[in-house]
């Protein structure tokens, strides 16, 4: 009881009220200009929470994580563009009600929709973070390994459009964790005498570069070449009928429960589980022809799946230390900031601050009804910014973000080169997400493929004498298995 | 210019040169037991090398049926003029942070932004956002997150 009332505490001191309210406005932000990623933001944000204690600084970017999922759907309905990948499926039936004249209410269905899947996920979180570090403490080194390899190659395997192009970036990642120092013997690895790379390719840095820079370089490109957007003037959100929510309300827990569920599998994220439940909300509609025109239900089905990822992917990111995603990874980078080591024994050494995370993720939401319901105006006012000049402040924000790391200008060339880098991948079709997700998990992987070695005298028995090690190997071939068969039927089928 | 052909040979050369530099640079293990810390490394050397085998080899296989639809937009001249400007823009900017301080290198980075990469040519406009953007960044890192910024080992 103690616990609970201290995480109370914690979550509701005015400084970590203060950052959740801040962090979910920057995510609103940022989730529903097309182009600004909440990734973006949120590596962007992470320098911010140095001067912070752990819970405001969580309150910080989980209010930028569940702020920019929510946030997309303000552009795919106003302008039927989405502002993330999450809410692509919010387009079809979210914008065509804005030309009805229903843009209010698809507002207004999108926000209680959001609110709704995302706390619906938070209680199953709740419910099964616990049980699956209870089993996960039991892991050895090369159980640990072989999860960790299978969730990195399905995040590689998920890639957009090419299987193996993922993991060539899953592996860049991995080549970048090498450099530094080795932790188990202290060998000094491809640092060439520089003393600042001794400590490694600092993940916070790589992450401003890779997310940040290519977006800013884009918009640049851009600029003077793509219409300014049109934004409607008098946009109000407004509350759906009680009926009209009584009416979906099932199709809220089923799609809540896809979209959690989906999130819960590493590498899946918004975009799949938003699409699959607007899938199932048309499938299951008595008036499937009204889909795309304009159809509430094709609103309230995806926004409640891409919301509810937001706690199935705290899931494997809590219990197991296994981010499912580039928001995520950034979210494991803060935890890890500030001392929190996700984790089986996260959940013996830090309870409080898990229950002060939930909190926050709840105070998150409050604000989130409060600023769409009541504040849209003011937000579709800020939405006019034209993006070159966000961009410029951006790059601003992405020298200081850097320096401030670590006091050192070493941090910001190396930010530019990991922008330059994340720039020319983007070009080449390769996926900058698994290149960040490398760099987060490969100390992990490498540690624990050293250390059940050291502990099986180099033998790799250790590997396939352990069943659970086995299954998660034979689910990592499956998964690359059917990518790979898959990516070949879209291939044939396209002739 | 079909992608994955020049891709995959570009991989493995990049697997190879890591792999030498691997091998060059990264002592073997002290005790014959342990894995050493080139192990993993080697490990990722070589999966690369087979991924860059496995995109060269789907290209052969591709060129020898039908073309492949997937095509890399060609460079024009204005995108290498930005991507370039917008790298070297970084490096001077962080080169006269140290030297010139915060205040100083962000103002005239964000000046040479607007008028060099962005064509604008509102002076006035374009002064008061440098100045403001720089008070603003000045007060949120300086003022309230007390981080130490620059001021600008010329300047002092």
């Amino acid at each position: 009881m103690d616990t609970v009332a201290q995480a109370f505490s914690a979550a509701l001191s005015l400084d970590a009220i203060g950052a959740t309210v801040l962090g979910t406005v920057v995510g609103l932000f940022f989730g529903s200009i097309p182009g600004l990623t909440f990734s973006m933001a949120l590596a962007l944000m992470l320098p911010f929470t140095f001067g912070m204690s752990a819970t405001p600084a969580l309150g910080l970017l989980l209010g930028v994580f569940v702020g920019g999922m929510t946030g997309g759907s303000v552009s795919a309905i106003l302008l039927g563009i989405p502002g993330t990948p999450s809410a692509a499926a919010t387009v079809f039936d979210g914008h065509p009600m804005a030309h009805k004249g229903e843009a209010g209410v698809a507002l207004g269905s999108a926000v209680i929709a959001s609110t709704f899947g995302g706390l619906f996920s938070l209680v199953v979180m709740i419910l099964l973070l616990e049980q699956v570090a209870a089993v996960a403490i039991k892991f050895g080194p090369a159980e640990i390994f072989a999860l960790v390899l299978f969730g990195l190659s399905t995040i590689c395997g998920m890639a957009e459009r090419s299987m193996l192009r993922g993991l060539v970036a899953g592996l860049l990642g991995l080549m970048m964790m090498i450099v530094g120092l080795d932790e188990l013997d202290g060998v000094a690895r491809l640092t060439f005498g520089t003393v600042q790379l001794q400590q490694g390719v600092n993940l916070l840095v790589a992450m401003i570069g890779l997310f940040a820079v290519p977006q800013v370089i884009s918009t640049f490109i851009d600029h003077g070449r793509i219409k300014p957007l049109t934004i409607p003037d008098n946009v109000r959100a407004s509350l759906p009928t009680l009926r009209q929510l009584k009416d979906r309300f099932w199709l809220m827990i089923r799609c809540s429960v896809i979209g959690t569920g989906i999130g819960a599998i590493p590498g899946t994220g918004g975009p799949i589980a938003a699409f699959l439940a607007y899938d199932h909300a048309r499938r299951f509609s008595k008036h499937p022809e009204d889909f795309g025109k304009g159809e509430l239900s094709g609103v309230v089905a995806p926004e409640s799946a891409n919301n509810a990822v937001t706690g199935g992917t705290m899931i494997p990111l809590l219990s197991l230390g296994i981010p499912g995603d580039p928001a995520t990874a950034v979210i494991l980078g803060g935890l890890l900031l500030h001392g929190l080591q996700p984790g089986p024994l996260l959940f013996q050494t830090h309870l409080s601050a898990i229950y002060a995370l939930y909190v926050s993720i709840i105070l998150a939401y409050v604000v989130i009804l409060v600023v769409q319901l009541w504040g849209i105006r003011v937000f579709v006012k800020v939405l006019r910014v034209p993006p070159h000049l966000l961009a410029v402040c951006i790059i601003v924000m992405c020298v200081l973000g850097s320096y401030a790391i670590r006091n050192s200008t070493f941090d910001v060339y190396l930010m530019s080169v990991m922008g330059l880098l994340g720039y020319i991948l983007q070009r080449l079709h390769i996926p900058v997400a698994p290149v960040v997700l490398g760099l987060v998990l490969g100390e992990t992987l490498e540690k624990q493929y050293r250390t059940a070695l050291i502990l099986n005298e180099n033998s790799h028995s250790i590997f396939y004498n352990s069943g659970v090690a086995m299954f998660f190997f034979g689910a990592t071939a499956l998964m690359l298995g059917l990518q790979l068969w898959s990516s070949l039927r879209k291939r044939r089928a396209a002739g | 210019m079909r992608l994955n052909r020049w891709l995959g040979p570009c991989i493995v050369v990049l697997a190879l040169v890591w792999l030498w530099l691997t091998y060059a640079y990264i002592p073997a293990a002290r005790v014959p037991e342990e894995p050493g810390p080139r192990a993993f490394p080697v490990v990722l050397g070589f999966s690369l090398l087979a991924v860059g085998i496995a995109i060269s080899f789907a290209a052969w296989l591709r060129s020898s049926n039908k073309p492949s639809p997937e095509l890399v937009k060609a460079v024009t001249a204005r995108e290498t003029a930005i991507v370039t400007g917008t790298f070297l823009l970084l490096i001077f900017y962080t080169f006269f942070m140290e030297k010139l301080g915060f205040m100083i290198a962000t103002s005239v980075s964000i000046l040479i932004v607007m008028r060099v990469l962005l064509g604008m040519r509102q002076w006035r406009f374009m002064l008061t956002f440098a100045i403001s953007v720089t008070a603003v960044c000045w007060l949120f890192f300086v003022k309230l997150l007390e981080t130490p910024l620059p001021r600008g080992l010329w300047l002092m």
